[in-house]
C-alpha cells in the first residue's frame, strides 16, 4: 500500500519497517493534482494535499502538524470521507524531553495505524535495515549537493523521497561568473523546477536548495553508535526518535535557531550572495523570516511567492532579474 | 433618579457620567469619565461606537481601558510583570496564584490599531519589521513591543506553540529575534485517544489520551519553575489551588452572566460590553479581584434589568451565534444596528470559560484545561461544541467572523459552516472585519441584512 507523506519529518523507514511503501506526497508523479483558484489566504501546497487526499481515497495520507494549514487540511480531509488520512503530531520544540516522548509516541499511533490497514509488525532487524540503507541514500545524496545542477539535485531529491532510491546524475559543468544563491523556504515540487532555470537565466545558480524539498530535507541521521552504551546497544527505534528529534531543521520549530545554525556555515562555504525566499502564498511561518534572515546573514533576500499556479509570474520574473543584476555589482560580505 | 437602559454614544455618556457623579457614584481609582480615554489616550474608535449606559459598563470600559496604565503602576509598585502569549487562560491562573507577579497578554495589542484608528501606526511599524498585512492584526504586538508605549516590557515572556497559530507562532519567533526571549511550552495537537489508550475528559465534552496531558503538565511543570524563580518563592500545589479557585470565581460569574444574558428573551446588555466581559476570562485584565468586582456589577445590572423586563434591544432581534473575536469593535455594534444580538459565543478561547477541576491535582487540572482549548484540537470539536450551544441558546443563525490574515481562519470557517449546517441547519454566513472596518461597513451591513432577513423569513408566522 502507498503511504504518502506531507512533510520529509514523517519518517519513511518507519513505514517501510511496516511493509509499506512510503512517498513523498510532494513527489508523487501526479502531484499537485490540479490548479484551482484558491480563497483568502489558503496556501496552495496545503489545498493541493487535501484535493490528493480527497482523490485517493484508497491511499493513506499522513497529514503533518507542523502547520495550520496543513493541520486543518487533515480535519477537511476527513470531513470529505478520506478514512486513511492520518495526522502526525510533529513537535515544534525541541529543548525538553516531553518534545521527543510526544513524536516517540506518534510513532507508536502511527504504526498501530499502519497495521490497522494491514502494516506488518516493524521486527527491529527490518527497522535497522530500513535506517542503514535509508542513511547510505542520504549520505549520498548530500555528497553530491553541490556537484549535481540544481534541477538534477532537486530531481534526485524527490525520487529519494517517491521510491527511497538515491541516483547522482553527473556532476554538471557550472557557467562561469553566476552569481551563487540559497533557496531557502517551504516545498519546491516538481512543476516549481523551471525556477532554477530562470535563475539560471537571469545570471544566478542555486548552490544551496535549503528548500523543505532540497537537501534540508535529507538531515535525519541514524546513528547507532552514538545511542549506545557499552552495555546497552541502541535499539532500532531509539535511533529513528533521535535520528529525526535531534536533526530536523526546519522554520517551524520554536525556537527556530537550528535552521539560522544549520543555513550559517552552508552560506559561507558555499560563498552564497543571496538568498531566493520561497514560499506559499498563506505562508506565515516563511514569510515571517524575511526580514530576520537579511539581518542574520547580511545578504539580500528577495521573497518569492508560489500561487495556485506553477511558475513566476513576469512580474516576478523581473524581480529576479533585477535581484541578480543587483548582486553582480555588490560586493559578498556574509555577516 | 432612573434611567432607563439604552445604547449612547461618547458624547452622550459625557452628560450621563456627569448626571451618575451627581447621584453619588462611587468609582474605583480607574475609574472617571470616558472622554479621557478619546483626550489622553487617542483612542479614537470610542467615538463611532454606542456603549451601554450603566454605572456598570462605565466600570468595565474604564477597566479595560486603564490595563496598560494599571501594569505601569503595578511595575512601579514593584509587581513582576509576566508577558504570557497565546494559551488564552492557562498560564494567567499560575502567575496570580503567586504574590507580586502580575500576567497579561500582549496579545491584547490586537486591539490598538483599532481603538486607536490606526493614529499609532502600530500596524506600519510591523510592516517596517518584516511583519505585513499578510499577517493578522496581533502583529501590532511586535511594534508595541519595541516601542514601550503601550505595556510594560514583562520581565518573563512564556508562549505556547505547537497547535497553535502559525501567525502568531512567526510573530513571537520575530520577537525572540528581535532580542525577547521566549519561555516556549509545547501544545500538542489535541486528539482523540485510541483504543489501547487511556483517556482523559476534559471540559466541553472533549476527551484527550493520557499521555498528551501528562506532556502538557510537564511543560506547565517547568513553567512553574520559572514563574517560581521570578516571584521568589516556590509555586506549590496548595497556592495553585488557590488559584484555581480564584479563577473559577471568575469563571462562575462569566457563566452566570453569559447565560442570564443570552438566554434573556431580550438582551439585557449589548453585545459589545459582553465581548470585553468574555475577555476579562483570559487574564483577568491584569487584576483578579478588580475582575471580581467588575463582573459582579455587571451581573447585577443585567439582573435588575431582567426582572424589570427592561433591554437594550427590540425582543424580536435575531438570535446570533458569533464565532471568533472582532478585530473591529464596531462589528458588534453594526449587528445590533441591524436587527440581531449575540445568544452565544465562540470567540476563541471557551477553555478559559469552562470551570477548572478543584479535584484533581491543579497541574493536571490546568493541563486538561489547556488542552480544551478549541484552537488546538480538531475544527469539528469545535464546530460541534458551536452546534450544541446553537441548539441550547436558540441561535437562529451563526457568523463566523475571520480575522484578517489570520491562518485559523483560511480553513476553519468551511468546516465550522459545514457542520454546524449538517447539526441544525441553521444559516451560517463568513465576514472579515478589519481593524478599522468603517470602509468596509456597506458591505458589512449587507451581508448581515441579508443573514437576518433570511432568519426573519424563516421564522413560523
Amino acid at each position: 500500500m502507498d503511504v504518502f507523506l506531507t512533510s520529509p519529518w514523517l519518517p519513511p523507514e518507519w513505514i517501510r519497517a511496516h511493509g509499506m511503501t512510503p512517498r513523498g506526497l510532494w513527489a508523487a508523479k501526479n502531484f499537485p493534482p490540479r490548479a484551482t483558484p484558491l480563497a483568502a489566504g489558503v496556501c496552495a501546497f496545503a489545498e493541493a494535499a487535501i484535493q490528493f487526499a480527497d482523490a485517493h481515497t484508497k491511499d493513506t495520507v499522513i497529514f503533518s502538524t507542523h502547520c495550520d494549514q496543513l493541520r486543518r487540511g487533515c480535519d477537511l480531509a476527513q470531513l470529505h470521507g478520506q478514512r486513511h488520512a492520518f495526522l502526525f503530531n510533529l513537535p515544534v520544540t525541541w529543548q525538553t524531553t516531553a518534545a521527543k516522548e510526544i513524536f516517540r509516541a506518534e510513532l507508536e499511533r502511527l504504526g498501530q495505524f499502519l497495521r490497522s490497514l494491514g502494516g506488518r509488525i516493524p521486527y527491529a532487524k527490518h527497522l535497522r535495515h530500513e535506517l542503514e540503507l535509508s542513511a547510505a541514500a542520504r549520505t549520498q545524496l548530500l555528497a553530491a549537493a553541490t556537484a549535481n545542477s540544481p534541477r538534477d539535485f532537486a530531481a534526485a531529491v524527490a525520487q529519494f523521497h517517491r521510491d527511497g532510491t538515491a541516483s547522482t546524475p553527473p556532476p554538471a559543468v557550472a557557467p562561469a561568473r553566476q552569481i551563487p544563491l540559497a533557496l531557502v523556504g517551504g516545498p519546491l515540487f516538481a512543476p516549481h523546477w523551471p525556477l532554477f532555470d530562470e535563475i539560471e537565466s537571469a545570471g544566478g545558480r542555486v548552490v544551496l536548495n535549503a528548500t523543505e524539498t532540497g537537501e534540508r530535507s535529507l538531515c535525519p541521521a541514524f546513528d547507532f553508535a552514538a545511542h549506545s552504551s557499552t552495555d546497552t546497544p541502541a535499539t532500532p527505534f531509539d535511533v529513528l526518535v533521535h535520528g529525526y528529534c535531534d536533526h530536523l531543521v526546519d522554520v517551524f520549530q520554536r525556537p527556530n535557531t537550528r535552521l539560522y545554525a544549520w543555513l550559517k556555515p552552508r552560506l559561507a562555504a558555499r560563498q552564497v550572495r543571496g538568498i531566493v525566499l520561497w514560499h506559499f502564498t498563506g505562508c506565515d511561518l516563511w514569510r515571517a523570516e524575511f526580514q530576520t534572515l537579511r539581518e542574520t546573514f547580511g545578504l539580500p533576500v528577495l521573497l518569492l511567492e508560489a500561487g495556485a499556479e506553477p511558475g513566476l509570474t513576469p512580474r516576478e520574473q523581473t524581480r529576479l532579474q533585477a535581484f541578480v543584476e543587483t548582486l553582480e555589482r555588490a560586493t559578498p560580505v556574509l555577516a | 433618579m432612573t434611567t432607563a437602559p439604552q445604547k449612547i454614544s461618547l458624547a452622550q455618556w459625557d452628560d450621563r457620567y456627569e448626571q451618575l457623579c451627581r447621584n453619588g457614584m462611587r468609582e474605583p481609582a480607574y475609574g472617571g469619565p470616558l472622554r479621557r480615554h478619546v483626550v489622553r489616550d487617542l483612542d479614537f474608535r470610542l467615538e463611532q461606537l454606542q456603549f451601554d449606559n450603566s454605572a456598570a459598563a462605565l466600570r468595565l470600559w474604564n477597566f479595560l481601558l486603564t490595563e496598560n496604565a494599571r501594569l505601569h503602576q503595578a511595575r512601579a509598585n514593584g509587581d513582576q510583570l509576566v508577558g504570557t502569549m497565546k494559551d488564552l487562560g492557562t498560564v494567567p491562573v499560575m502567575a496570580y496564584a503567586l504574590p507580586g507577579l502580575r500576567a497579561f497578554y500582549p496579545d491584547g495589542a490586537w486591539w490598538t490599531p483599532c481603538l486607536m484608528e490606526n493614529s499609532d501606526q502600530l500596524l506600519q511599524q510591523a510592516d517596517a519589521m518584516g511583519i505585513d498585512a499578510s499577517f493578522c492584526p496581533v502583529r501590532a504586538m511586535l511594534p508595541a513591543f519595541e516601542n514601550g508605549e503601550h505595556f510594560p516590557k514583562p520581565d518573563l515572556l512564556i508562549c505556547s506553540t505547537g497547535a497553535v497559530c502559525d501567525d502568531f507562532s512567526a510573530i513571537a519567533q520575530r520577537l525572540e529575534h528581535l532580542g525577547h526571549p521566549i519561555h516556549w511550552w509545547e501544545m500538542p495537537r489535541r486528539r482523540t485517544p485510541t483504543a489501547s489508550e487511556k483517556a482523559c475528559t476534559l471540559a466541553g465534552q472533549l476527551v484527550a489520551p493520557r499521555m498528551q496531558v501528562d506532556c502538557v503538565q510537564d511543560e506547565l511543570q517547568l513553567i512553574a519553575q520559572a514563574l517560581g524563580e521570578l516571584a521568589g518563592k516556590t509555586l506549590d500545589d496548595a497556592a495553585l489551588s488557590a488559584g484555581i479557585r480564584a479563577a473559577n470565581q471568575v469563571r462562575r460569574l462569566l457563566g452566570s452572566l453569559r447565560q442570564l444574558v443570552y438566554s434573556a428573551p431580550a438582551a439585557p446588555l449589548p453585545a459589545l460590553e459582553m465581548l470585553v466581559a468574555e475577555m476579562l476570562a483570559i487574564h483577568f485584565c491584569s487584576d483578579r479581584e478588580e475582575t471580581i468586582a467588575v463582573l459582579t456589577s455587571l451581573l447585577t445590572e443585567a439582573r435588575a434589568r431582567v426582572r424589570l423586563n427592561e433591554s437594550v434591544l427590540a425582543a424580536d432581534a435575531v438570535r446570533i451565534f458569533w464565532v471568533n473575536p472582532v478585530a473591529d469593535l464596531r462589528a458588534m455594534n453594526l449587528l445590533e444596528e441591524l436587527g440581531g444580538r449575540i445568544c452565544g459565543t465562540d470567540y476563541m478561547f471557551t477553555h478559559a470559560l469552562d470551570l477548572i477541576s478543584e479535584e484533581l491535582p491543579p497541574l493536571e487540572a490546568l493541563a486538561r484545561t489547556a488542552l480544551a482549548d478549541p484552537m488546538v484540537g480538531p475544527t469539528a470539536d469545535r464546530a460541534l461544541r458551536i452546534a450544541r450551544e446553537c441548539q441550547a441558546g436558540g441561535a437562529e443563525a451563526v457568523v463566523v467572523s475571520r480575522i484578517p490574515g489570520a491562518s485559523h481562519c483560511a480553513r476553519e470557517g468551511e468546516i465550522i459552516r459545514e457542520i454546524v449546517r449538517q447539526q441544525i441547519g441553521v444559516p451560517v454566513i463568513e465576514l472579515e472585519i478589519p481593524p478599522v472596518c468603517d470602509a468596509l461597513l456597506p458591505a458589512l451591513g449587507s451581508r448581515l441584512q441579508a443573514l437576518i432577513e433570511t432568519v426573519r423569513a424563516r421564522r413560523p408566522r
